[in-house]
């Protein structure tokens, strides 16, 4: 079960994303050509400052939907109108790219989220599960300022140990926690409209409109295993029709298709506005295509009811999206018979009336079609840490219109994204994992990972360890399937580390807390000075516990949850074990060079397209060499 | 001379069973608790890199603050007694007088940023010991006030006098004393009259010295003096006659202040505006802060690291909140506000 189901609960308001800028700018890692000079704001480091909070600010419960039934105001139920309130006990939670060369996949730690009555009492509080940003995309058509972040995503994850406070006399609430199993929460939250000019009110801010439903162990934690329609793209960011991807859930035994619309329709700008695509309608196609679809004839699709995005002014739009957060519930138990009979075998559309094709349409484009065939394949958690020798498992998901299927999966190659492409050759390494699985009755298979002892072996230099990006198909999908680019597995593969039994500042600690004071002066210029000895020391007791939580944690440090368990475990070592001075270990600060380095020495040197000096980098790179691959089409 | 109003002391003095001390004791911990917004605010308010000297100074003075309420909490926790951190009224008003009208009925205390006449006028003033040392100038006693020593020297014989009866050996669990956060013979469990005399001996020590020294430690200054460092821009030095402000110098730059505007509340701003956002933000940690200290001391004392976690996160929201003006273009920037709200 998911957010998708019912009973539900839709929230709107905004969020904070306080992330930091510096570490945008791969070569910023470099502690040998880093300069203060980067620490400074800039357009591409707009907020060098950043502290990684991620929080919602005024969310409120703002619609729900019980046994079919739109609820809209604390009347229709005394939910509607609470608040979803960060924790109450503790910090924030931490937004973290996996990687500066990956920050496609920016994902949320340690956030606590709570219902709070707003007198005191909290219905439910529950903690999120780290979860990575998915189905990224050009939503907002137009700056609203300067800068202004037009991308958008949606992030779905579990509340899990959900402790709830059962007099509260809603309805809605009772069936949702009856509805859980352990009262866990499946929660989806778009989000859009971020700022990044530090002059305007928006700074760091933008909006988020989002669902609580129930959910149930076996089922993913962060997709719906729903009816997925696949748009095509004109670019990696722009869905050819305007419309990105969404997803289905078909439930037929109660007649009822739900249709998540929160992530997918084109906004004007950052406050939500939707652009006028005229009417959208949700139909299933009478035949049963392979291949892509552009317009249909009103006599081959079965019309399920039209998207509500639309009714009324800008004002109604806007309230529409608050109240549903883009989710529309379609009835079809009194429409065509044949709808029932072949909803489960037959691919969903999106369409609009082809102009001039008459008031009742003759016609129609098709704008979002259903993964042909209706299959699909994901990962539930597409991102992975790996230390050397360690082994992950992936839960993979296959469905056939929405139904588990017994299928098998065939992994891609596996991308070193940032190979040192000049001398000393290096070994990068590969991680270890089948090349096909076949997923059980039940649609279901463990992708295990596997990372060798020897680690990639440094490929990068200056920063720790290598990334990989694992794709799959299926052989049962027809060729040129339209795919979500962003269904994929990323995993940073750390070093292997040799670690001293008894180290020292100068030569194993420094270099590595120098890098984080280079990248995170909010830090360094505020509290602990992490480039510094005897700042350091003066910390003894409060680096060693925000080292020692776990990373679920939301002081776990580092807060980029970037470091290695070896590097982890070597600077806990460090702090535990005072010299006579009753301090850690200051060793001896190397002597200046006097030779030029050997060959054997020389620093790798990578090898940077200009993109990936500018962030986005991992994901654009793979899609040109995808792009390359399809003879240049998208 | 800080004082408060006798009849709080007499309180203590009249008290005949542990009951009696959960008011004072209660009292006590919002005492400590009250002095920590304005130290906080007046060094979130000196530009990192600038004032550091001073900064640090102060910061110091603010963990002894720490150290005291949780002093005083555990000898609350050790007689039966539940302190009380996250209700309505524990938190004084801003500007207002401190708790148990402390300095008499004139003296306030604002949230404002630092300055070297805010140390004098106000830190001072908190700190001021029962004797001072003379130093250049002497102060008086009006009879119907005492001073926060007396009132904790109350305590302490008022504790001597019920003996060890009053406390509980069940209470020890909740006490919060682990976590290495402050050196063991400063935060201690507190397991009888003897333990709870020698707790509050700190408590009066760190903040006023002894009648016959400014030091608490033979290295460090009681707060009274270090605030007096700060005010006289040198260090104190014994001299022929005495103690003097003529050590070395401790510098203070006054271009390194931000300037905040006092005694800023959440509804003098515009909802939407960075300046609110931001407000709003430190509001919530700090009150989240206070709710993580409550059920540290109610039982959970484990809870205590989050607590720390909240402690930290607060210094980092400051630094933008400092750096934000009160409206855009404004020559003033938005100081913290330490106010209640109920989540």
């Amino acid at each position: 079960m998911s957010y998708l189901d019912q009973p539900r609960l839709n929230f709107s308001g905004m969020f904070q994303a306080d992330v930091s800028t510096i570490n945008n700018d791969v070569t910023n890692y470099d502690n040998a050509t880093f300069t203060p000079e980067k620490q400074k704001l800039s357009k591409d480091s707009w907020n060098p400052e950043g502290t990684g909070n991620f929080r919602l600010i005024d969310c409120q419960i703002t619609g729900g939907v019980l046994d079919g039934k739109l609820l809209s105001s604390a009347q229709d139920d005394p939910a509607i109108g609470m608040l979803l309130e960060n924790a109450r006990e503790r910090v924030y939670g931490k937004l973290v790219d996996l990687d500066p060369q990956q920050q496609m996949v920016s994902a949320i730690w340690g956030m606590q989220l709570r219902l709070s009555d707003g007198a005191g009492a909290n219905l439910f509080v529950g903690d999120y599960e780290p979860a990575a940003f998915i189905n990224l995309w050009k939503r907002q058509q137009h700056e609203s300022a300067f800068h202004d972040q037009t991308l958008a995503a949606i992030y779905q994850s579990v509340l899990s140990q959900v402790a709830w406070k059962c007099d509260h006399g809603s309805p809605l609430l009772a069936a949702l926690h009856a509805a859980s199993e352990q009262g866990w929460l499946s929660i989806n939250m778009n989000l859009y409209g971020y700022g990044r000019d530090p002059s305007i009110p928006r700074y760091t801010l933008g909006y988020v409109a989002g669902s609580i439903g129930p959910w149930r162990q076996g089922s993913p934690k962060h997709f719906v295993p729903g009816r997925q329609m696949i748009p095509a793209f004109s670019n990696v960011m722009t869905p050819a029709h305007g419309v990105s991807f969404f997803t289905c859930l078909v439930q037929e035994q109660r007649r009822r298709i739900s249709a998540d619309f929160g992530n997918c329709l084109p906004i004007e700008g950052a406050d939500g506005g939707f652009q006028n695509l005229g009417r959208l309608l949700l139909a299933v196609d009478r035949g049963n295509p392979d291949g892509p679809l552009d317009t249909v004839s009103a006599a081959s699709v079965a019309i399920l009811g039209e998207v509500g995005y639309q009714n009324g002014n800008a004002r109604a739009q806007q309230d529409w999206y608050a109240r549903t957060a883009g989710i529309e519930d379609f009835d079809y138990s009194q429409l065509d018979p044949w709808i029932a009979q072949n909803i489960g075998s037959r691919p969903l559309l999106l369409l609009t009336p082809v102009a001039g094709s008459g008031e009742v349409p003759s016609s129609y484009q098709v704008l979002v079609q259903e993964s042909f065939g209706g299959l699909y394949a994901r990962a539930d958690s597409i991102v992975y840490r790996l230390n050397p020798d360690e082994t992950v498992a992936a839960e993979m998901y296959a469905t056939r219109y929405g139904q588990p299927l017994a299928t098998t999966l065939v992994f891609g190659t596996q991308l070193g994204l940032m190979p040192s492409s000049q001398p000393p050759t290096i070994n990068t390494g590969k991680l270890d994992y089948p090349e096909q699985l076949n997923t059980d009755a039940g649609g279901r298979a463990q992708l295990r990972i596997h990372a060798p002892a020897a680690g990639p072996g440094n490929p990068r230099g200056y920063i720790d360890g290598q990334l990989y990006g694992i794709g799959w198909q299926m052989p049962a999908q027809p060729k040129d399937s339209p795919q979500n680019i962003w269904n994929f597995i990323s995993l940073l593969a750390y070093d292997r580390v040799a670690t001293p039994a008894v180290p020292a500042w100068y030569p194993d600690i420094q270099p590595i807390l120098q890098q984080y004071a280079n990248l995170y002066p909010i830090m360094s210029r505020h509290l602990i000075d992490l480039a510094d000895y005897d700042s350091v020391v003066a910390h003894v007791r409060i680096l060693d516990l925000a080292f020692s939580l776990p990373q679920s944690d939301p002081n776990h440090m580092p807060v980029t949850r970037d470091l290695s368990d070896a590097k982890r475990a070597m600077i806990l070592r460090w702090l535990r074990q005072p010299g006579t001075d009753g301090k850690p270990l200051k060793g001896k600060a190397a002597a200046p060079r006097t030779a030029p380095p050997n060959e054997a020495e020389a620093r790798p040197v990578l090898a940077l397209d200009p993109l990936q000096t500018a962030g986005k980098t991992a994901v654009f790179m793979a899609y040109q060499a995808y792009q390359a691959r399809q003879g240049g089409k998208p | 001379m800080i004082r408060l109003h006798r009849n709080y002391v007499r309180a203590v003095r009249q008290a005949r069973a542990a009951q009696d001390l959960f008011g004072p004791l209660q009292n006590a911990i919002e005492l400590e608790h009250s002095t920590i917004p304005p130290y906080f605010t007046a060094t979130a308010s000196l530009v990192a890199g600038k004032n550091e000297a001073i900064a640090g100074l102060i910061r110091a003075i603010t963990m002894q603050e720490m150290l005291h309420m949780c002093i005083a909490s555990n000898i609350l926790i050790a007689i039966g007694g539940q302190p009380q951190i996250n209700r309505p009224g524990f938190v004084p008003e801003y500007p207002g007088p401190l708790p148990m009208h402390i300095g008499g009925p004139d003296f306030t205390v604002g949230i404002e940023a630092f300055s070297r006449d805010l140390v004098k006028q106000v830190f001072m003033q908190i700190e001021e010991p029962e004797q001072p040392i003379p130093v250049h100038e002497k102060a008086e006693i009006e009879p119907e006030y005492e001073t926060i020593g007396a009132f904790y020297r109350a305590l302490q014989a008022k504790i001597v006098e019920l003996g060890d009866g009053i406390f509980e050996p069940s209470s020890l669990p909740n006490q919060v004393v682990q976590g290495n956060w402050f050196p063991p013979d400063q935060l201690f469990a507190i397991t009888g009259a003897d333990s709870a005399v020698r707790a509050i001996d700190i408590i009066v020590l760190q903040g006023e010295g002894s009648s016959s020294s400014p030091y608490e430690s033979p290295d460090v200054l009681a707060h009274f003096y270090r605030f007096g460092e700060i005010h006289a821009g040198r260090a104190l030095v014994k001299t022929a006659d005495g103690y003097a402000y003529a050590g070395a110098p401790i510098p203070f730059d006054d271009n390194g202040v931000y300037p905040l505007r006092p005694n800023c509340k959440l509804a003098q701003f515009t909802p939407g505006t960075q300046a609110h956002t931001r407000l709003a933000q430190f509001i919530y940690s700090y009150n989240s802060l206070l709710n993580a200290l409550h059920t540290c001391f109610n039982g959970q004392p484990g809870r205590l690291d989050a607590a720390i976690g909240l402690m930290y996160s607060l210094r980092i929201e400051a630094v933008a909140l400092v750096q934000t003006p009160v409206a855009p273009g404004s020559a003033q920037n938005v100081g913290p506000s330490f106010e209640y709200m109920q989540t």
